[in-house]
């Protein structure tokens, strides 16, 4: 009996099927290429992957009210490349400064694509679309038409993704704190349970005197924040600023959500999903090179089907589970 | 005016006339007429010869934005046109240096893309749950991955045998074909849309999918005609970009999806579904046109022009909104 | 009301675009030059194209500098349909695909407009000549010699290269394959795996790391991409990994990586004289566009202060006019050349 309600609580929970997911990828990985799964390895591919992960966290609270935002990498480019900018022409020499500005940035980047969507009823996809255009074109702007900040430019600043704490490497501890944070603010904090009652019912929301306009601005500012975070970090990690910065990785970062088991329609969604679809992102990104008898032309082929095969999976998994849950009431 | 005017700007006088004038679609004309008169004072290489010259390359992208209307109309999103436009490029490049005939090589562009469009549409109507955003980016990347791996090293193949793509890269006058071929279909779409029982339907399943499927609309069925015909018109367009590069490599058609989305969304037609008309949206995709022929022609720096392009997409949208709600706001305030 | 935001828009921009006329005597008085880059951001493109507007506007000459806005052949194309409605007298191109361009460059071409192209060519129908920085084989020779010396003449190496499309890299990567099998000297090196970064930091990094782990006796990684060469660079530093590091970079970008201990992983690395090529390039065009070359086998002239130059055959069957040897940047002059680029 107890067996089995336990079996039924691992395949009625969307982040136990990811867990299983991720797991059943880190062990075909390792059996092909032992060297993945070392400690050493698993800390690279984190590093190699903070943009993504810590930006996923915006997108989870963006997606949660029902949103989506497309201008986030234009964003990270123009916190990135002013911060390197700066940096190179001495106008800033301070590490910890040169992230609160792009932080700065970022928040009011985020701020302003708030305004827009919430005060002017502007559909998410539309007005970030525009930003996309705007900040990318402001980000080449700053850099005076395509210059670029390079490590000998970059001062101490880029030997913060070097520096570790506690044997950690500080640029894990940010992902660290970062998914620590939102874990307590999402479940426990009035803010983060406003932020799920815009996106489940906006109008209910709004009659039991929620301010869904503030709650809308608010979470696409903390996309800002998050993206200016994340300019600082691609800075830091690859010592290098340059204005085409991921150009086009706002896909992997919804993609992270969606395989999360974070709906688009908003309302559903986990810190955790997250966590977990970022991961098995963050491992495809990884793991493919390291299988030899892939051709290398075929990478993005079979990135997309495993995309493609991720999302399929957990909606079937999803529907079984649903079909358990109804045979439990029937009986 | 066909279908929903896209945006409704608030106390439209009752007389027909001002009707059609302060209609979004009147507005974007009024706006055309001054694009094209900022234009031809900005630039004093732009003339109609030149802007016929420059229009087939940006026209390919026009076909695009005439199904992603559809597709918008609906409340979804396709973000994997620009890779099916790779993908039938390819295609009918090898297929036509394979020396078959070119009608071979027209089908193949077109039969390619529907498969495509298929695939999305199968996919889509199978797992309803899934958004189209996600489904069609995971498509975007396989898509373009085959492509790529067709291509090999080297990423790049060019026609030997240009003949064909000449022929409907050619010219009536000064005319180009191509314009020819995208007014007729714009006709045709807008006509389905607007006056069609398919296009009410299409509509009704953008406002409310639910309430459109209990009155009796095969709703899956509807979305899977209209991501095919996405899949057969990014053929055609995969053609027509054929005809002026003579070649196909695995950056073409990169970005194309939004170039058709941000056409369509500036033509008043919206992203959440059920609104917007077909007329918006071509005179919008002429408006870009014009505006970045003319700006290119002085050289004006390819990210200011995108810069505008935001600003024109944004502004778009929000100006009715605001001006909308200050109306409101006095209107409420005098009373 | 949208009307007055877009024409506020464009006034702005007309000011932007506006061009200032330069009146001097020289050998390219009155030409009017469109310089097309590959697209805008290219740190390795800028040195160039500021050298090639230099040496023309020092001779009496126009230059527009024209990006496309995304690194595509596409968005060139339509770069190319502006420039012809404009009356330039010649243009200088950075391919982004071989083929692509072929129909836009010929109508060029007819239309009486010179092409020249630099950097990157087009093919041989859609161009009258190409500026080559350094002669393929060249390339191939140095990279081939540089993996040679810093493995101590045996072991495996590894190519970090850009895509997998990209035309330069698969001509420098096949040349250094031939240059390896022609030689006795090279037949204690093993070429185990190229793999592609895509000229993304962050895949070049997972590239470089899987190329560690699957090959742990790897001696030495070649990477003949700007970006791909840096990325391994910091990950081959930070990881303080044994494996060293050679290939094509820009010495700005290397200037932490490179010297000779340990704590350094790159010991030396390549590019070419980018200012003498924007110099070249600027030459050629002006030399097209005034008659005294049409782009033909053999045919010479001088290049200002570059002195003469001969008009060879390119691998491609097309022509060329190779610039010189590749750059060798050591850890003696990496400072100084990292102050221009």
């Amino acid at each position: 009996m107890k067996q089995k309600s336990l079996m039924k609580r691992i395949t009625g929970s969307r982040e136990a099927l990811l867990a299983i997911v991720l797991i059943v990828l880190f062990v075909i990985v390792t059996a092909i290429s032992p060297s993945f799964l070392t400690p050493k390895s698993l800390m690279d591919m984190l590093k190699n992957n903070a943009v993504m992960m810590v930006m996923a966290l915006g997108m989870l609270c963006v997606m949660l009210v029902g949103g989506i935002d497309i201008s986030i990498m234009s964003t990270l480019a123009l916190s990135g490349m002013s911060i390197g900018m700066m940096l190179k022409y001495d106008v800033i020499a301070n590490p910890v400064l040169a992230f609160v500005i792009a932080i700065a940035i970022g928040i009011v980047c985020g701020f302003v694509v708030g305004l827009v969507i919430s005060r002017a009823d502007v559909p998410p996809i539309i007005a970030t679309m525009g930003f996309m255009y705007i900040y990318r074109a402001m980000g080449y702007l700053v850099s005076n038409g395509g210059e670029w900040a390079s490590a000998a430019a970059l001062g101490s600043f880029k030997n913060f993704a070097t520096s570790k704490f506690l044997g950690i490497n500080c640029v894990i501890w940010v992902i660290i704190v970062c998914y620590a944070f939102f874990f307590w603010f999402m479940k426990w904090t009035r803010t983060g349970r406003k932020i799920y009652a815009v996106g489940s019912n906006a109008e209910a929301a709004e009659v039991s005197g929620i301010n869904v306009k503030n709650t809308k601005l608010l979470v696409y500012t903390i996309m800002g924040l998050l993206s200016g975070l994340g300019g600082a970090l691609q800075v830091s990690v690859y010592a290098s600023a340059m204005p085409d910065m991921q150009y086009g990785g706002e896909m992997d970062v919804i993609a992270a959500c969606v395989i999360g088991g974070v709906s688009m329609n908003g309302g559903r969604g986990t810190v955790l999903g997250a966590l977990l679809g970022s991961l098995i992102l963050a491992t495809i990104a990884r793991a493919l090179p390291l299988i030899p008898f892939f051709n290398q032309l075929w990478l993005n082929t079979i990135k997309g089907l495993i995309i493609l095969a991720v999302v399929i999976i957990n909606i079937v998994l999803q529907r079984a589970a649903d079909r358990n849950a109804l045979k439990g009431r029937e009986m | 005016m066909a279908g929903k005017s896209g945006r409704s700007i608030n106390n439209v006088p009752e007389s027909s006339v001002k009707r059609m004038i302060f209609s979004w679609e009147g507005i974007l004309v009024l706006i055309f007429i001054a694009v094209n008169i900022f234009c031809a004072i900005f630039s004093e290489f732009y003339n109609l010869n030149s802007l016929l010259r420059q229009m087939p390359v940006y026209l390919a992208e026009v076909f695009l934005m005439l199904t992603m209307a559809y597709i918008l109309v609906l409340g979804e999103i396709d973000i994997s046109v620009g890779s099916i436009v790779c993908l039938s490029a390819t295609m009918c490049c090898i297929v036509c240096n394979s020396n078959a005939p070119f009608i071979v090589v027209v089908l193949t562009a077109l039969i390619v893309g529907t498969i495509c469009g298929a695939i999305n549409g199968f996919i889509l109507t199978r797992f309803q749950e899934l958004p189209p955003m996600i489904v069609t980016l995971a498509t975007q990347i396989i898509f373009r991955g085959i492509a790529e791996i067709v291509l090999g090293d080297g990423g790049s193949i060019s026609v030997t045998n240009t003949d064909g793509f000449r022929l409907i890269g050619g010219k009536v006058g000064q005319v180009p074909y191509i314009l020819f071929l995208v007014l007729i279909l714009a006709v045709i779409f807008a006509v389905i849309l607007g006056k069609s029982t398919f296009g009410r339907r299409v509509y009704a399943i953008g406002t409310n999918r639910l309430t459109a499927y209990y009155s009796g609309i095969h709703v899956q069925k509807i979305r899977m005609i209209i991501y095919t015909v996405m899949g057969t018109i990014s053929g055609l367009c995969a053609l027509f970009l054929v005809s002026s590069s003579y070649g196909a490599n695995t950056t073409t058609g990169n970005g194309f999806e939004m170039d058709a989305i941000a056409m369509a969304v500036f033509g008043g037609i919206s992203s959440t579904g059920g609104k917007g008309n077909l007329a918006g949206g071509v005179i919008s995709a002429f408006i870009i046109v014009c505006l970045r022929v003319g700006l290119g022609q002085k050289n004006v720096n390819a990210q200011v022009i995108l810069l505008i392009i935001g600003v024109l997409l944004v502004a778009a949208v929000a100006l009715p909104n605001i001006v909308g709600q200050v109306k409101r706001a006095v209107q409420v305030k005098s009373k | 009301m949208n009307k007055k935001i877009i024409s506020a828009l464009l006034c702005g921009t007309m000011i932007l675009g506006a061009a200032s006329p330069v009146f001097a005597a020289g050998v390219g008085d009155g030409q009017k030059i469109a310089l097309v880059g590959k697209s805008a951001g290219n740190a390795f493109f800028e040195i160039a194209a500021a050298s090639f507007q230099e040496t023309v506007e020092a001779e009496g000459g126009e230059v527009e500098v024209v990006y496309p806005e995304t690194a595509t052949a596409d968005a060139q194309i339509k770069v190319l349909d502006n420039l012809i409605s404009q009356d330039f007298d010649a243009i200088c191109i950075a391919a982004n695909d071989v083929n692509a361009l072929q129909a836009k460059l010929e109508e060029a071409m007819d239309a009486g407009i010179k092409v020249s192209s630099f950097d990157s060519a087009p093919n041989k129908d859609s161009r009258q000549v190409f500026v080559n920085q350094a002669g393929t084989q060249a390339v191939g020779q140095a990279l081939m010699d540089a993996v040679l010396d810093i493995s101590g003449g045996e072991g495996q190496f590894a190519i970090l290269s850009a895509t997998s499309q990209a035309a330069n890299q698969n001509a420098w990567i096949d040349a250094m394959k031939s240059i390896m099998e022609s030689d006795e000297k090279y037949s204690k090196l093993e070429l185990v795996e190229v793999a592609y970064g895509d000229d993304e930091p962050q895949k070049s990094t997972d590239q470089t790391a899987a190329l560690i782990q699957n090959y742990p006796d790897l001696k030495v990684i070649c990477a003949p991409t700007t970006v791909g060469i840096a990325a391994a660079a910091k990950y081959l530093q930070d990881n303080e990994s044994t494996c060293k590091l050679t290939g094509l970079g820009l010495p700005s970008e290397m200037l932490e990586y490179t010297g000779d201990d340990d704590a350094h992983s790159c010991p030396y690395f390549y590019l070419w004289d980018m200012q003498g090529l924007g110099k070249l390039s600027a030459y050629t065009t002006m030399a097209l566009v005034s008659g005294d070359i049409t782009g033909a086998l053999d045919e010479t002239f001088t290049a200002g202060d570059l002195g003469e130059y001969t008009i060879t055959e390119a691998d491609d069957g097309g022509t060329e006019i190779v610039l010189g040897e590749p750059l060798q940047f050591t850890p003696e002059n990496i400072e100084e050349y990292a102050e221009l680029y």
